[in-house]
């Protein structure tokens, strides 16, 4: 009994993290993002604008709820929680500190240790395109078709790629064991030879540019491109359904940030963050915290530097460029692996 | 046009036996029925190959007219290869059937100013493939430009109205009854029972490969504007998609639209300057320059401005140039998709420059900066000083920076490279003007071409590319700030001392009964003003040629066949001010 308790207790918690994660995300983007552009960004509310994302979501909650008369009215209303939700429970794989042990008692800063959790990410990553499509068809309008069309085709063939780098980091896993594992904990547990490391790094690029396509960031976000579809799938959406699908995105970023800092540098390992302690925990989170917050500013560099590719060369480059490449890292590894380790 | 022009113009006036009735220093007149013919032989024959104006004029109480020669539509026909002053046609329409042959089918430029003129003249091109309005809504009653057209709250044919100046007991509109006597209806219209025409739908063009296997598609009609971010303000265009790609494009503009030219009679004609700014707003120097030249042309003596003041229209006109460019290649940026941070690293050049002509004109945006026969103020040691630190030692370092970061990025070649293909044929058949047609491999700048002012005293080059793209535009658009530095640098090295201006400044001006066309190369193209006078404190008619507005022609043929992204850029590398298209 206690461990559903538990597992709600912390899952609470989660939740309440990436909420003000994403909070603070928006804070940290526009700021960002100013310093790109030469300006000061949000300034006003409270000091250094710190308050600008509370200002923002009692902005959202307050505001009008307008469902068109023209939409698919259930379904319009459930797609931003669609959305939204598979961006919450990927997290539930992550570890973000090592444990505590206190006596007896061990907690563990995961909601669930699935033996299958790579599994997992990709399979959750797939249902948040049901959101996005939904959203965009319930809509009925031709924008948002567009949009949703868009979303469909892309995140489909990201997800090749994306499944394809998975596939050979968890052949990696079987290095000098005897069998592998899907699971995040158990992978980020596992000690890697130096070499390792400089192959997996080899696959990072490839794996952001999925994680871009994949959580519809520029240079990848064909679906909305303020620039032709106005907003693609959300353009009709207003209010706090607008902000469902807005947290979505930037939700999906911090997973996504998340997922690259497990996988590809180590998580929350790092100097002093000794499990066991009473302070592994805190170190450890502080080292998963700043790699996240590291990725997130390469997503956020990204944005303010390249403009969007076109709809038709994205899905080019995903069939033509990043399929073939990681196949064939897929099949280098699988070498390696069969004949070092 | 001076009179050698107009003897020059003669050869060709016997080429097409009865076409020419008459031939003066302002035009030659020309039967209707030998419209198409004459034409056709000045393009083929005689290698006026561009149709830079096309306009009405409704000379209704105008000394000498009758109810016979009403109207008459005014060619302005130029030659891209050669250069030099053009030619003018006119044809005389009478009242009762006020039809002329459209010359579409010969200068497919003619489109969009057709229209114009049937919208505001009531002038029925016949031939004319779409001839609807384009500026008014379709259930507008009458014609505006029209002398017997009265708008709503109408006072006086000629400002300064008697109720303002030097009375000065004026009601305000707003407190009047707002259905007053001016207003009125077509017969037998019902507000109640009003129902607007369903919006024009674009021609389809089958893609190539629509037959080959026969997959049936549905085609989705997509209105993009009046409000949308990537159009630029408030133009609308109505788009044809075979899922992402353009098979038909319909433009609609007219939002905007305040009948410019119409309140440009009812100004006096110093009074049009300030209201000239408000053309392309992004570049009100170019256009002042555009309007004085045109009148000064009709005033004799005191219409030439002293040698400081022409190094200073110059100066002032080029900076606009740079200005306008700097702001052009951010938006396409924009609409790239590059979230602003392009646009904004090149505002604040753009800035910097506007902070000079708010220094030297007192408004950064609206500068009202020339007079006829001069400027209007002076700019002393300490505004120089800031230009030369400026032109001289930071706009080279920025465009080369620009260059840099933006000229060779994959993703801008992606998108821009082969993408609103336009051929050098297309774009002056299409009346192409500015980086539009120099994008296409056409070099052909007024600066050059028809040197106005004091251009023929730098040393620049035409930038042309034959490229043909948006890529290409965009090249022009950096090439043509660094032609701009280089007649900065020479200008402001050279400046005269002096007077700025020409005689005593008043607030009336004599300009003789006549026509003029004044052009200069505005930053978006050959930005022309067709004014004419009855001699009197106001414009009998004043006609702006609108760079943006023409250019709008070549955005159907540049986005058909292309992916719905590849029109939003095509557009973007128009670079289009609605303040100057819909007037």
């Amino acid at each position: 009994m206690s461990i559903v308790l538990l597992s709600i207790l912390k899952s609470l918690a989660l939740i309440i993290l990436l909420l003000t994660g994403f909070a603070y995300l928006t804070y940290y983007e526009r700021k960002l993002l100013a310093r790109f552009h030469v300006r000061r960004g949000p300034n006003r509310a409270g000091p250094f604008g710190l308050l600008q994302p509370i200002a923002d979501a009692v902005k959202a909650i307050f505001k009008e709820e307008i469902v068109p008369g023209h939409v698919d009215k259930l379904i319009y209303i459930v797609a931003p929680a669609l959305s939204l939700i598979p961006a919450l429970v990927i997290f539930a794989v992550i570890p973000i500190a090592p444990d505590l042990r206190l006596g007896g008692f061990t907690l563990q800063f995961h909601v669930a240790d699935i033996n299958v959790g790579l599994l997992y990410l990709a399979a959750i990553a797939s249902v948040a395109t049901y959101g996005i499509i939904l959203g965009g068809w319930s809509s009925n309008n031709n924008y948002a078709l567009l949009g949703s069309l868009r979303t469909a085709a892309q995140m489909i063939s990201y997800e090749l790629p994306f499944g394809l780098l998975l596939a050979a980091i968890i052949l990696t896993t079987n290095i000098g064991r005897e069998a592998g594992t899907l699971s995040l904990i158990e992978i980020l547990n596992q000690p890697r030879p130096w070499w390792l490391w400089l192959w997996l790094w080899l696959a990072f690029p490839m794996f952001f540019i999925t994680m871009l396509a994949e959580s519809n960031r520029s240079p990848f976000d064909l679906p909305e491109t303020e620039n032709e579809l106005i907003a693609g799938f959300q353009v009709e959406y207003g209010g706090i359904k607008f902000a469902l699908f807005f947290m979505a995105e930037y939700i999906s970023m911090i997973t996504g940030s998340a997922i690259m800092a497990t996988l590809f540098f180590g998580g929350w390992r790092g100097p002093f963050a000794d499990p066991g302690t009473w302070y592994g925990p805190i170190v450890g989170f502080g080292w998963f915290f700043l790699k996240v917050v590291a990725l997130l500013f390469v997503y956020i560099w990204v944005r303010a530097s390249v403009p969007r590719i076109r709809y038709d060369q994205l899905l080019q480059f995903c069939w033509k460029v990043l399929t073939p490449l990681s196949i064939g890292y897929l099949v280098l590894t699988a070498l390696i692996v069969v004949f070092v380790g | 046009m001076t009179d050698a022009v107009a003897e020059q113009s003669l050869p060709f006036a016997n080429a097409v036996p009865g076409a020419v009735l008459a031939a003066d220093a302002a035009g030659m007149v020309v039967d209707r029925k030998k419209l198409i013919e004459f034409a056709l032989h000045l393009r083929n024959h005689a290698g006026f190959d561009y149709l830079s104006s096309l306009t009405a004029v409704d000379y209704l109480g105008f000394e000498g007219r009758t109810a016979a020669d009403r109207f008459e539509v005014v060619y302005h026909l130029f030659d891209t290869k050669k250069g030099g002053d053009g030619v003018v046609l006119k044809v005389r329409l009478p009242e009762n059937d006020p039809q002329a042959p459209s010359l579409v089918r010969v200068y497919p430029g003619a489109d969009l100013q057709e229209r114009e003129a049937y919208d505001l003249f009531g002038i029925t091109f016949t031939g004319h493939p779409r001839l609807r309005r384009i500026f008014l809504w379709d259930g507008f009653h009458g014609h505006p430009m029209r002398k017997d057209w009265k708008e709503a709250y109408y006072e006086e044919e000629h400002k300064p109205f008697g109720s303002r100046w030097p009375v000065g007991n004026h009601k305000w509109a707003e407190d009047r009854v707002p259905w007053g006597d001016n207003v009125s209806f077509p017969k037998g219209w019902d507000p109640a029972t009003f129902q607007p025409a369903p919006p024009p739908l674009p021609t389809i063009h089958e893609p190539p490969w629509a037959d080959e296997n026969h997959i049936a598609t549905e085609r989705i009609i997509i209105n993009m504007g009046p409000q949308h971010p990537s159009t630029h303000g408030v133009f609308r265009m109505i788009v044809a998609l075979d899922g992402e790609t353009v098979v038909g494009l319909e433009p609609e503009c007219g939002y905007l639209h305040r009948n410019h030219e119409k309140i440009g009679e009812r100004n006096t004609w110093l009074g049009n300057i300030p209201f000239t700014d408000r053309l392309d707003y992004l570049s009100s120097m170019s256009n002042n320059l555009g309007y004085v030249l045109a009148v000064e042309q009709l005033m004799g003596d005191k219409g030439k401005p002293p040698e400081r003041a022409e190094y200073l229209r110059v100066i002032m006109a080029e900076m606009t140039r740079i200005a306008n460019h700097t702001w052009a290649i951010g938006f396409l940026l924009n609409d790239l998709g590059a979230f602003f941070t392009p646009a904004l690293y090149n505002i604040e050049e753009r800035e910097l420059l506007l902070d000079l002509f708010e220094a030297a004109a007192g408004s950064r945006m609206m500068c009202n900066y020339m007079r006829f026969g001069g400027v209007v103020r002076d700019v002393d040691e300490d505004w120089l000083t800031r230009a030369r630190d400026i032109i001289f030692n930071r706009l080279e370092r920025k465009i080369d920076e620009f260059d840099t970061y933006l000229t060779g990025n994959e993703i801008l070649m992606a998108r821009c490279v082969g993408v609103g293909y336009l051929s050098a044929a297309d774009a002056i058949a299409l009346s192409a003007c500015g980086p539009q047609l120099r994008g296409s491999g056409v070099a052909y700048d007024l600066r050059r071409a028809r040197p106005y002012s004091i251009y023929d005293r730098f040393k620049f080059d035409v930038i042309s590319d034959d490229g043909c793209d948006v890529y290409a535009r965009y090249k022009v658009r950096l090439g043509e700030i660094r032609e701009s530095i280089k007649i900065l640098k020479q200008a402001l090295d050279d400046l005269p001392g002096g007077p700025i201006f020409n005689g005593k400044p008043g607030y009336v001006t004599r300009v003789e009964k006549g026509e003029a066309y004044g052009a200069v190369e505005g930053p978006k193209g050959e930005l022309g003003f067709y004014v004419v006078s009855d001699g009197s404190d106001n414009p009998w008619r004043y006609h702006v040629r609108a760079p943006s507005y023409i250019n709008l022609n070549t955005l159907g043929p540049m986005s058909i066949g292309y992916k719905i992204a590849d029109a939003i850029v095509a557009l973007g590398g128009i670079d289009i001010v609605l303040g100057e298209t819909d007037r």
